[in-house]
């Protein structure tokens, strides 16, 4: 590794009701590193301990046994600067109700400023931006109640109020579950700028495969409470045997190109983002009579 | 601890532990019935000989019940501490009101005499006692058999107008919405915690302010609970509920002979803690 | 007495109960400030909410509620003994309805504030009493633990009270953003 990643996770376990009968193992021996400015998936069936390993990021969850090192503090510590921390890792909660708490748009997003003791101004300067990133009309929306809003603008507002406390490290469970086709695509474009252009550190769990083949630098599979898997998308989608095994699906682009494939077709199942898919697609329609004719048309 | 925030995984209200032993077997009416007679008299016997076999009686249910006896315990562990103190202020200042009885002590205003040392015994093994019997029934009976005890032993209060099925349809929605309401909580907890709430920083001394802390815990709590109950009071009316209708039940208990029997058990039990006059 | 309780009687009755539970079973219940205890309790307030909001029936109800799960969950002494643990809890929601009956027409929230002081010490004496009559404590212990505990509670739980109160009659009404005020 050439710089220090920025989110490491060492052999972490977690189990919760330790010494109880009603004992549930979580976490056994996750391990997992970030690099600054990476966006990271993490995928693996219900029940694999994903939302309990992000968990640690922000220190909602303090490491039972092995270590969590964000940005340099070790969170094995007694003594950790959780307020600095949360600030410093932002995590959006899956289901946005979860979230919001404040009865009005604008109180819920400023009500991580305020508590960093920022002046009424700074405040809505960063309530603003937030809400602009997101594409939430500020003058429009700030004074809304936050019961009426639909699923997608209280994502948004979730969002928002998680980027007003300017993070470095951006931390969503399922960012689009609920959502429709439209906004999914709107806010996905909006999580790849923030990575890009914004340089933040971008760390999601999903269960949508094309989202993560979309969004991903590299993916982690979690199965049973450990990470079994890591590798680009491109590795992990074309290691079809182990994704059975760990019962993660596959982007449809890929399973179509696999069904080619079968078929005796000759394509590239590595062409999983949706264009690439396509031109494999239409290669493979070229091939063909009545296809090449379909083609030209095009 | 490894979070402050599992609430939801620290209720234990009706923790059953299914063992299928003859206890958990009983009809939960005459568990429940058996239990309130044996409290009752359990609270008001003082003697040693009494308390000693209150405390032989609930530990022999205890181990009839085959429950693991790490459960029992860990409802007195915690307790030790409040043991000693109580013991230590009974010791100290309970003296002059029972002065009677042999003297043991008696320097300043510390009497200690063998009646106020009855008083201690007493009260810890009494403790220890109800411990070990409320163990016995909430270990072993689920709630749900609970609510539907509670309406069946009350239901002859029907006739004086008694709200019998209406109090066990609250308890009943009470019990459903204590999960409920912990992992909202925790939710929240989290979400504020996740913006940099911090909860309880302000100086021991100033009680308003830290009052005011717990405001953006505490009253959502009751928002969430009070906009749930109108939901669910539209869903009954839509459904046509009304109070006081008669209703069959969906579970009917029987007492067979053994039933009758362990509470023809506990009633004499009962009789004996509560009128023989035990000499010491 | 009302004939019969409502659906809403029952349903609020219900939840309030599950919220004595809850605040009984969990640590926050205890708001931290400096009593002989250590903590101050709002357990009792559910009851105190369920008196003022649907009568004195359903007061008592929640009453017993907070009043069986404390005693079956209680790790004190003191409060595994039903004497002590449940009697008393009955009065809270009936009291505090008393006042908040006779005080109504003079100012809603002002009702509602002395329903919950008043409401709060009554939980404190009675149970205290209780503790005297069955040797708990004597009555000395009883009155400074009464004047040291009693007091900041009944101030917490005045405060709570009339702000759940508050924030729910508030929900719906339109209000502006904090940041919505001029620099």
């Amino acid at each position: 590794m050439p710089s220090r990643p920025i989110i490491q996770v060492e052999n972490l376990s977690h189990t919760y009701m330790k010494g109880t009968p009603m004992e549930h193992v979580a976490l056994k021996g996750a391990s997992l590193y970030v690099e600054e400015g990476e966006c990271i998936a993490i995928i693996g069936h219900t029940g694999s301990g994903k939302s309990t390993l992000i968990q640690h990021f922000n220190g909602l969850m303090r490491p039972e046994s092995g270590k969590v090192i964000i940005d340099g503090e070790d969170l094995s510590k007694k003594k950790v600067e959780l307020k600095t921390l949360r600030q410093k890792v932002g995590l959006v909660f899956q289901n946005p109700e979860d979230q919001i708490f404040e009865k009005i748009i604008g109180d819920d997003i400023a009500y991580g400023p305020f508590k960093l003791g920022l002046q009424l101004k700074e405040v809505r300067e960063r309530v603003k931006w937030a809400m602009s990133v997101v594409g939430l009309d500020f003058e429009e929306m700030k004074d809304r109640q936050t019961f009426a809003l639909s699923g997608g603008q209280k994502r948004k507002v979730a969002l928002a109020g998680i980027l007003a406390l300017k993070p470095k490290i951006l931390v969503l469970d399922e960012p689009t579950s609920g959502l429709d086709p439209r906004s999914r695509n709107e806010l996905l474009e909006k999580i790849k700028r923030l990575n890009k252009e914004e340089k933040l550190t971008v760390v999601f769990v999903s269960h949508n495969m094309e989202e993560v083949a979309f969004l991903a630098d590299r993916v982690y599979v979690m199965a049973g409470g450990t990470d079994v898997l890591t590798g680009t998308p491109k590795e992990i989608f074309t290691d079809k045997e182990k994704l059975h095994r760990y019962q993660v699906g596959t982007p449809e682009t890929v399973q179509v190109l696999y069904r080619l494939t079968d078929l005796g077709y000759q394509v590239n199942t590595d062409a999983f983002s949706i264009t690439e898919a396509a031109d494999e697609i239409i290669k493979v329609l070229a091939g063909t009579k009545e296809g090449s004719e379909h083609v030209q048309r095009i | 601890m490894s979070s402050e925030f599992e609430i939801s995984r620290s209720i234990t209200i009706g923790q059953y532990v299914p063992t299928g032993s003859f206890i958990h077997r009983l009809d939960p009416r005459i568990k429940l019935l058996a239990f309130v007679i044996l409290v009752v008299a359990i609270a008001f016997n003082t003697s040693y000989i009494g308390n000693a076999i209150g405390l032989v009686l609930s530990l022999f249910l205890f181990w009839a019940s085959k429950i693991p006896i790490s459960y029992g315990l860990s409802g007195v562990k915690p307790a030790i501490p409040f043991i000693v103190i109580l013991a230590i202020l009974q010791l100290l200042f309970q003296g002059q009101l029972f002065s009677d009885g042999k003297v043991y002590v008696n320097y300043g205003f510390i009497l200690i005499t063998s009646e106020s040392i009855r008083l201690v015994v007493v009260s810890a093994v009494r403790f220890i006692e109800i411990i070990f019997l409320s163990s016995v029934l909430t270990l072993s009976t689920s709630t749900t058999e609970l609510t539907h005890s509670i309406q069946s032993l009350l239901s002859p209060l029907k006739k004086i107008n008694f709200p019998v099925h209406e109090i066990s349809l609250i308890t009943t929605i009470a019990i459903r919405f204590v999960p409920t309401f912990a992992i909202e909580m925790e939710k929240m907890m989290k979400a504020q915690a996740s913006r940099g709430a911090d909860f309880g920083t302000g100086g021991w001394w100033r009680i308003i302010q830290r009052t005011k802390e717990m405001f953006p815990i505490i009253i959502p709590l009751f928002n969430i609970a009070l906009s749930r109950a109108e939901d669910l009071i539209l869903a009954m009316e839509c459904r046509c509920y009304t109070p006081g209708g008669d209703r069959s039940s969906y579970s009917v208990y029987r007492a067979l002979a053994k039933d009758y029997l362990v509470l023809l058990v506990g009633f004499l039990f009962s009789l004996l803690l509560l009128f023989y006059p035990f000499p010491f | 007495m009302k004939k019969g309780l409502t659906v809403r009687d029952i349903v609020i009755a219900g939840v309030l109960g599950a919220i004595a539970i809850l605040l009984g079973v969990t640590r926050l219940g205890y708001i931290p400030v400096p009593t002989a205890a250590g903590n101050a309790t709002i357990m009792h307030i559910p009851a105190i909410i369920g008196g003022i909001m649907q009568g004195p029936v359903v007061g008592l109800i929640v009453g017993a509620i907070f009043g069986i799960s404390s005693f079956l969950n209680a790790t004190v002494p003191l409060f595994k003994d039903p004497l002590v643990a449940i009697l008393p809890r009955l009065f809270i929601g009936v009291v505090a309805w008393l006042i908040y009956a006779g005080f109504r027409r003079k100012s809603e929230y002002f009702a509602v504030g002395a329903a919950a002081f008043i409401g709060t010490l009554a939980n404190t004496v009675l149970v205290l009493t209780m503790a005297v009559i069955r040797h708990y404590l004597t009555p000395g212990v009883a009155w400074t633990v009464g004047i040291t505990n009693g007091i900041p509670e009944a101030i917490v739980g005045t405060i709570v009270t009339l702000a759940v109160v508050l924030a729910w009659k508030q929900i719906g009404k339109a209000q502006k953003s904090k940041i919505s005020k001029d620099v």
